[in-house]
């Protein structure tokens, strides 16, 4: 028979799609577990274990009230007419939720609990396995179903259940008015012939109120067995001995749950012994209303009676009061302060566990799937989410994330990543549980969330571009957008390529000077280095010998290098020819005179050879004195220092530039640094180059430079004879300027630049150059000397110091001048 | 998405949003979305004077629409590579026009 009308012939005796569906219009969800289990033996789902067989225990002559419970027969003659299409489904899920939540809570709630399991197995299998069928049956079932969307209706039954379900109210608490003789009688009647006795009542007349537990303390108990081993009660009963003030547990059954053990009969005997006691409701006080029916095979699965969880159940693990009663008074109290603080904490988990359960795995996986589409739409394809699409899309964060090293909360991940390591974390979280099924369902709920977000991927890829939709008849447009392209408030019509650059390349052609057209040619000189740059990340391994794929790929790559490498080289603009005494600058010293060139030429030094290196050197110094920072840099009369924005520029061009430039002379040959100075000397106006600190720093860096060749030992004879003429000449034109070449007034900004340079001079002169020297900067020195005697102790230091740089290549010290 | 991946590096630095009805507000960035609405921490509404309402606010997020200014730690911007991250986007968008 059935007892809800489930249909309770095992699938494999079940005929495919047969008319033994009952009721159930929706798919057996239990079908999935089977199926599982012939895919993969054991590790699946057992219906052996999952079946709860209730069917077998029911018996043909109890169904006496399944009127009373469903509204059948004597339910009067207009319910009469109710037909066999009633809800049971929806009654029956509802039911389903509550074990199944009462599962989790005490899984929660006695987390050691999970071993036990199998010996309450073994023991009772009745009660447990209906709850192994709650644990096993996933949940997500529906949804290996490709096309399934989960009922997106809340469903009342969710919320009105659960808030219930915490306290599932008792049979007993749900007739208080029983009186103590109804009890009474009661208990005699049932005590007499069979073994057991029915705990729940006990309490009600034996347990003075002053040692019940709180009400919150039966959370803890677990649910599967009986709270109160029988027969100890019975003993206490007959003995009439259970004597007030023996709270809690002996301290020989240290966990709640070790009592079905250590209690003798099995609970499934006590089961039997319970079913029909409440079943047949005493008094005829039982007239369940029908959705109350469903709860009945509850309370008797878990013979847990109102005992534990009533309101009014108290002691609930008395379990052995002989034991109690040997025990000492100190030993008393200890256990006593250790049953408090587990009671404590028992209620500390009830009100974090308050919400658990609210939602249903159906309403969980809603919302997970909301947010991976979310999440699916704010990263774009999941598909493309490889690292060059990532750095196109989000370049600034990346780079800037790798520069500072900063991960501040997860920033290195690429986003397309997020997803992944989003369920990642989903399954870890699920699978900590630590117990193997709830491991196995976590792992498939994984699987199924990246088959959702592929699906999800899928369908926004297959969703047409359309970027908007005009709708005949009406007066605007529908545009649709997405994260990634909003909503464009203007619909400006691009004009077609064909038209586009055209203009632009006849305005170029015009003049090679204009300020569009150099920076249109920085712009080019950058879109160039980065496409280098780029290449430099994807450059191949340095290929192993013999490898022919690997050779050609490297070949392949440097091909591409230096086409880039000419590209940018063409964008540079240095081989322009020089058009002397032209008004228009050099498009090169142009492109140097806006803040981006400048920034530009570290970056382009990197990428080029020394050939190339050499040339743009040789460009600047030919064009020292079209050079924006030292053409502007010679200060006005009457003002002591350039303006603020030429000294920015000087700030920068000294920053970005000369850095560049120092770092290819010191290890440029000495023909090239006498061919430099040469140049200095025969194209530039020298002695108003030497006044700028851009023309002193670059003179500095030639002249240190043949003086580090000339220590190594490294320049020839005849070299060292050309130089020193070619020094000669700067030394007799720079001579009588040389008490100019300081910035303004001695208390004016920095000198130390200057200081350098004579310092330069100083090294490579002779001595009869350097006695000139120093009478030609005497007067600066005593100065400078004086007047850091005003000076605070550091600043003087540092003057001082910068003197010195000059004087000690001459030989002096400032201490001489004492 | 130049400007979200801009704004993302920005996280947990202190700025100041004007919206667009004149309030400014400064506190710690906590995030920011691809509509560039902001989340802000520890707030600070300037000119509290005039608006004694938001005087107990301690965060707040902001919808991107009614964003005017958002004022950066100057220090926190790498101009270069915000430069070339300007170029990259350029040069995607142009892409994506043709």
């Amino acid at each position: 028979m059935s007892f809800f009308g489930f249909d309770t012939t095992l699938p494999r005796d079940r005929q495919q799609g047969g008319p033994a569906r009952g009721f159930f219009e929706n798919p057996d969800p239990f079908a999935e577990g089977a199926r599982a289990q012939a895919l993969e033996d054991d590790n699946g789902i057992d219906f052996e274990d999952t079946y709860d067989g209730l069917g077998d225990q029911l018996d043909d002559d109890q169904d006496a009230f399944n009127d009373d419970t469903f509204g059948g027969a004597d339910a009067g003659p207009s319910t009469g007419a109710v037909g066999r299409d009633f809800d049971f489904f929806g009654t029956t899920a509802k039911v389903a939720d509550v074990i199944g939540e009462e599962q989790v809570r005490y899984a929660l709630q006695n987390p050691s609990a999970a071993p036990l399991d199998a010996q309450q197995k073994a023991a009772a299998p009745a009660p447990t396995t209906t709850a192994a069928t709650t644990t096993k049956r996933t949940g997500y079932e529906k949804y290996s179903e490709p096309g399934y969307i989960p009922d997106l209706q809340a469903k009342s039954s969710v919320w009105g259940v659960s808030q219930k379900k915490p306290e599932p109210i008792p049979a007993a608490s749900r007739r208080p008015m029983m009186s103590l003789e109804e009890v009474e009688a009661q208990m005699r009647q049932r005590s007499q012939p069979t073994a057991t006795m029915p705990s729940h009542s006990i309490p009600q007349h034996l347990v003075e109120p002053s040692y019940l537990q709180p009400p919150q303390y039966s959370q803890g108990v677990p649910e599967g067995f009986p709270a109160v081993p029988p027969e100890y009660l019975r003993a206490a009963l007959e003995k009439g001995v259970l004597p007030p003030g023996m709270p809690g547990l002996p301290p020989g059954i240290p966990e709640l749950h070790g009592a079905p053990v250590m209690s003798g009969p099995p609970p499934m005997h006590l089961q039997q012994g319970q079913i029909p006691p409440q079943n047949l409701p005493p008094q005829g006080h039982r007239h369940a209303a029908p959705p109350q029916g469903p709860r009945q095979p509850q309370q008797q699965q878990m013979p847990p009676p109102p005992s534990a969880r009533g309101p009014n159940g108290g002691l609930p693990v008395i379990t052995n009061p002989q034991q109690l009663m040997h025990l000492t008074e100190e030993q008393r109290n200890a256990y006593l302060v250790e049953d408090a603080k587990r009671a404590k904490r028992n209620h500390k988990i009830f009100l974090l566990s308050r919400g658990n359960g609210l939602m249903t795995p159906q309403d969980k996986n809603f919302i997970t799937r909301i947010q991976l589409q979310q999440l699916v739409a704010a990263a774009g394809n999941v598909a493309d989410a490889d690292p060059e699409a990532v750095l196109a899309e989000d370049f600034y964060y990346q780079v800037y994330s790798q520069i500072r090293g900063a991960p501040r909360q997860h920033p290195h991940q690429p986003l397309g990543h997020f997803a992944q390591t989003y369920l990642l974390q989903t399954g870890n979280r699920l699978g900590g549980h630590g117990n193997r099924r709830a491991f196995q369902s976590a792992d498939n709920h994984m699987q199924r969330m990246q088959q959702q977000v592929q699906r999800a991927v899928e369908a926004a890829k297959a969703k047409p571009k359309n970027k908007q939709l005009i709708i005949e008849g009406s007066l605007g447009k529908i545009s649709f957008s997405n994260a990634k392209a909003p909503k464009h408030m203007l619909n400006i019509k691009r004009p077609d390529s064909s038209e586009g650059p055209r203009p632009k390349k006849v305005q170029s052609d015009l003049s090679l000077s204009d300020r569009k057209s150099i920076l249109t040619n920085i712009e080019s000189v950058y879109s160039a280095l980065m496409a280098m740059e780029d290449m430099e990340r994807t450059m191949p391994p340095p290929p192993e010998e013999g490898d022919a794929d690997a050779i050609q790929v490297h070949m392949e790559w440097r091909q591409k290098v230096h086409s880039l490498n000419q590209k940018l080289w063409r964008a540079l603009k240095v081989m322009e020819p020089i058009v002397p005494n032209s008004t228009t600058p050099h498009p090169f010293i142009a492109f140097l005179s806006y803040p981006k060139g400048k920034k530009a030429i570290p970056r382009i030094f990197r990428h080029i050879d020394q050939e190339q290196r050499v040339t743009i050197l040789t460009m600047i110094v030919v064009h020292l004195d079209s050079l924006d920072v030292v053409r502007l840099a010679q200060p006005g009369p009457g003002e002591a220092q350039p303006s603020i924005a030429v000294r920015e520029s000087i700030d920068l061009f000294s920053l970005a530039v000369m850095p560049s430039l120092l770092g290819y002379v010191n290890e440029a040959p000495f023909n090239i640094i006498i061919g430099l100075l040469g140049l200095v000397i025969a194209q530039t106006h020298v002695q108003s180059v030497a006044r700028t600190k851009v023309g002193l720093g670059i003179l500095t860096m030639l002249l240190s430079r043949a003086e580090i060749v000339k220590e190594a030992g490294q320049a020839a004879e005849r070299d060292w004879q050309q130089w020193v003429e070619k020094f000669n000449v700067l030394f007799d034109t720079l001579e009588p300027t040389l008490a100019d070449i300081f910035p303004g007034a001695i208390n004016t900004g920095d000198d130390m630049y200057v200081w350098q340079f004579l310092a330069a001079v100083g090294i490579g002169a002779s001595p009869e150059q350097q006695q000139r020297l120093v009478i030609a900067v005497k007067d600066r020195v005593m100065e400078t000397v004086g007047y850091s005697k005003t000076l605070p102790a550091d600043m003087a230091s540092q003057r001082l110091g910068n003197v010195n740089l000059f004087m000690r290549a001459i030989g002096l010290d400032v201490e001489l001048l004492g | 998405m130049l400007f979200f991946s801009f704004f993302k590096t920005l996280t947990n630095q202190t700025v100041t949003i004007e919206l667009k009805n004149d309030i400014r507000i400064r506190g710690i960035l906590k995030s920011v979305d691809q509509y560039l609405n902001i989340k802000l921490d520890e707030i600070e509404v300037l000119d509290l004077d005039k608006y004694p309402h938001l005087s107990s606010v301690k965060s707040m997020f902001i919808r991107g629409s009614v964003v005017r200014y958002v004022m950066l730690p100057r220090s926190e911007v790498d101009v270069g590579l915000l430069e070339d991250a300007t170029r990259r986007e350029a040069a995607n968008q142009a892409g994506k026009a043709r």
